[in-house]
């Protein structure tokens, strides 16, 4: 009986006090940034990652991390370049031949993906969402400088837990011009002209730097673009498929196709007499 | 009165009111005026001193307009203890936001932020409104547009041309509708704003504060000679204005050729 | 809401659980420069321009150097990721400190906090792996200062200083050169020689140095031609 009165007799508001927790809630203006993962009950998940992941120290490892990729970007006078492979490997097993490493974000917007093809996806998706909102919040389109460094900050966060990506943005805005950042999961985050990404970016860069100038005309700088991972598919085993070609203008981006190297190869073999050690005679 | 309604805050009356948020209403009111007036490439925040007492230091006595970033000002009219909890959050804020995204925040961004703040301490249990009403100017990064906005304790926010708030602002803002013009000049925006806050503030120049901002540039606190020259100057005009219009009026009324009375001058507050 | 609100802005994220992120600092840590040096009435900083991950220069113009107010810049090097993020930190709090109080934390202030700042995140679960040097312009005391600062949290003011493998080069050639009251083109001739002798026996092309310069007025970029080929003897 006393507990009953108890219950109906006190004061009016006495459940009107929140916990902390909840003020914390309600004085957060937008929700945080990153999602809250269940994480395996281990002391270094880094490590554990390593363990069950990492095929090469280990091929029975249970979980094969789709890796391997040749990735490139490039300002010049008329916009920018984004160019890729689209090979997805896991261990020697060439998983896809088809995979669309670059990733719209919205209309003005691009993210590259090398590293793990699981953490690119997932994470350029959350920051196309994280772009529209700030574009809702803020009644105007997110600068490449901000949705940078929204996913530098994300992936910062989740430093050293096993984050594999090696990503670039880029996109032109009226107020920054054309931008291109390059960000990866230490948490760098870079601007540049040009940048080249994965396992083949040593066969990108060395083509690419070597003709590179910002006074490019459209044409030349996406032939660039192809010609690049085109030498990178040849050389790295780790990328080939079909050259995902983009070009980011003013106005939006424009896709300049998705061809297959195999023709693409031949065609500058035989018509510009190109990779000349590639023989069909018999020594 | 209101039957146990105005007690709790996050409770309706039965007629629709949340009584403790009007109540904040009225701390507005009876804090000192705060006016600001969007020119053509300026906009000016001015607003009212309090009186000094005899032994106060008024060199550093905190002034009611204050920075929240370096290319956002604040004026406020109500709490002042309430005014400076808000006005560290909008700073802190303004901090994170550059830190997160890199941009600074554009004026209606921290408006929003800070109605948000107001907001939120009107639906929450255990707290009391802010007794504050907020005029938040300024320019956005890259940007030649002057922006004005108001906040008040329930979270409503708006964008003014020119608007005033805190005691007998109704009077002000009658008056800047009466007077504010499109496309002002630095000096007509400046003379405006001062010209209205002399329609509360009796005591002239010393009791005034002007603070401008423009694009690029930090804030920018008028100095105290400055305002006397603009009250001066404001005075002249009416006395001659008042002289050139008694030759219209009655004749031998034989008035004084003192200043005209001014509507706040007749208010009691 | 209780009266709490954060007194400073939140550290970088890394509320994480339990992650023993192997202190595997990249080899690349210690080729990057940081070079400071005070004299009569200036402190000169100077950082590598290069980028480096793995085995490719990412970038040939970085800026390793935040502003933190008018009168005091800080250089970093240490762990990718976790030097703009701490510098960025340490900006936007000074910066904050400023607006609040409407003036400028003096250099001993800004390094004391640095400081504390590393201090504490080197006890938590997730420690920031920088080396800083920070330059400043005392404007009460009218002089130059620099700090020493590593990433256990270290603190030092010094005349001169530097980090990484530049020091094992540079600062024999700063002993022996170095005055207190130098004035700034004894300064640059000294930070000439530095440069010089780091481009002779550097196995690695650091990409030249970004100069910055604080003085009473401020702190200003210098031009720093580096073109020129330094050969061994």
């Amino acid at each position: 009986m006393d507990s009953l009165v108890a219950q109906y007799s006190r004061p009016m508001h006495a459940e009107e006090g929140q916990t902390y927790e909840d003020q914390q809630e309600l004085s957060q203006m937008t929700p945080e940034l990153s999602l809250k993962f269940a994480l395996p009950p281990v002391a270094s998940s880094a490590s554990w990652l390593r363990a069950m992941t990492d095929d090469y120290s280990n091929p029975n490892c249970p979980i094969k991390i789709a890796h391997g990729t040749t990735t490139l970007a490039f300002r010049f006078k008329g916009g920018i370049i984004v160019a890729t492979d689209s090979r997805a490997t896991a261990g020697n097993w060439i998983a896809s031949q088809t995979v669309k490493k670059v990733i719209e974000i919205n209309n003005c917007l691009l993210g590259t993906m090398a590293g793990g093809a699981a953490d690119c996806q997932y994470w350029l998706a959350f920051l196309g969402m994280q772009c529209r909102l700030h574009e809702l919040r803020h009644k105007r389109r997110i600068s490449v400088a901000a949705a940078s460094k929204i996913l530098a900050n994300l992936v910062y966060s989740y430093k050293g837990m096993g984050l594999s990506m090696g990503t670039m943005c880029a996109g032109v805005t009226p107020q920054e011009g054309p931008a291109l950042y390059y960000i990866d999961s230490d948490g760098t985050r870079l601007a540049g002209n040009l940048f080249c990404v994965g396992s083949g970016q040593t066969f990108a860069y060395g083509v690419l730097d070597a003709s590179y100038k910002y006074d490019l005309s459209d044409e030349e700088a996406l032939e660039l673009g192809r010609r690049s991972i085109l030498a990178a598919t040849h050389r790295d085993a780790y990328s080939g498929g079909f050259i995902n070609l983009y070009h980011v203008k003013e106005d939006g981006w424009v896709k300049h196709g998705f061809s297959d190297t195999n023709p693409i190869f031949w065609k500058t073999k035989l018509e510009k007499g190109e990779f000349s050690n590639v023989t069909a005679d018999l020594v | 009165m209101a039957s146990g309604y105005d007690r709790a805050l996050s409770v309706f009356s039965p007629d629709g009111h949340v009584f403790q948020v009007e109540y904040a209403l009225e701390a507005v009111k009876r804090g000192t005026c705060a006016v600001a007036v969007k020119g053509a490439d300026i906009v000016v925040l001015g607003c009212e001193k309090r009186s000094a007492m005899k032994l106060q230091d008024t060199r550093i006595t905190p002034s009611k307009i204050c920075l929240v970033d370096t290319h956002v000002a604040l004026a406020f009219a109500g709490l002042n203890a309430d005014a400076r909890i808000l006005v560290d959050k909008a700073r802190l804020e303004a901090q994170s936001h550059r830190l997160t995204v890199e941009d600074p925040v554009s004026i209606e961004y921290i408006t929003k932020y800070v109605a948000g703040v107001q907001q939120r301490y009107t639906q929450s249990g255990g707290v009391r409104p802010f007794g504050i009403s907020t005029l938040i100017v300024g320019f956005d990064p890259n940007d030649k547009t002057p922006r004005l906005y108001q906040t008040e304790p329930s979270g409503i926010y708006s964008a003014w041309k020119a608007n005033a708030i805190g005691r007998s602002s109704k009077t002000v803002r009658e008056f800047l509708e009466r007077n504010h013009k499109n496309d002002l000049d630095r000096e007509e925006t400046i003379k405006l704003t001062v010209k209205s806050l002399l329609e509360v503030v009796q005591t002239g120049a010393k009791n005034i504060e002007i603070a401008i901002m423009a694009p690029g540039k930090g804030i920018e606190m008028l100095p105290l000679e400055d305002i006397e020259k603009y009250v001066e100057s404001i005075n002249t005009e009416k006395q001659e204005e008042a002289a050139s219009r008694r030759p219209g009026r009655a004749t031998g009324s034989g008035g004084t050729a003192t200043l005209a009375a001014r509507p706040g001058g007749e208010r009691s507050e | 809401m209780s009266s709490e609100w954060p007194d400073t802005l939140a550290a970088a994220p890394g509320q994480y659980a339990a992650c023993g992120r192997g202190e595997e600092h990249g080899l690349g840590v210690h080729w990057e420069v940081l070079l400071g040096i005070t004299g009569k009435d200036f402190t000169i900083i100077a950082a590598s321009k290069a980028a480096m991950r793995g085995a490719t220069v990412l970038k040939a113009s970085d800026d390793k150097t935040r502003a933190l107010n008018s009168h005091s810049l800080m250089a970093f090097s240490g762990e990718a990721g976790d030097t703009v993020q701490f510098a960025e930190f340490i900006q936007a709090n000074i910066q904050l400190y400023s607006m609040r109080n409407s003036m400028e934390l003096s250099p001993s202030a800004t390094a004391n906090f640095v400081r504390g700042e590393l201090a504490s995140a080197l006890r938590s679960r997730r420690p920031y792996t920088v080396n800083l040097l920070l330059g400043g312009y005392d404007e009460i005391a009218d002089k130059p200062t620099l700090y020493w600062i590593d990433y256990l949290a270290s603190l030092a003011p010094v005349p001169y200083a530097a980090h990484g493998y530049a020091q094992y080069y540079c600062l024999s050639l700063l002993d022996k050169h170095h005055h207190p009251d130098i004035d700034f083109a004894q300064g640059m001739k000294i930070l000439r020689m530095c440069s010089e002798e780091l481009k002779r026996r550097l196995p690695i092309d650091f990409k030249g140095l970004m100069v910055k310069i604080i003085t009473k007025d401020g702190i200003r970029e210098e031009e720093y031609a580096d073109d020129q080929n330094v050969a061994v003897p």
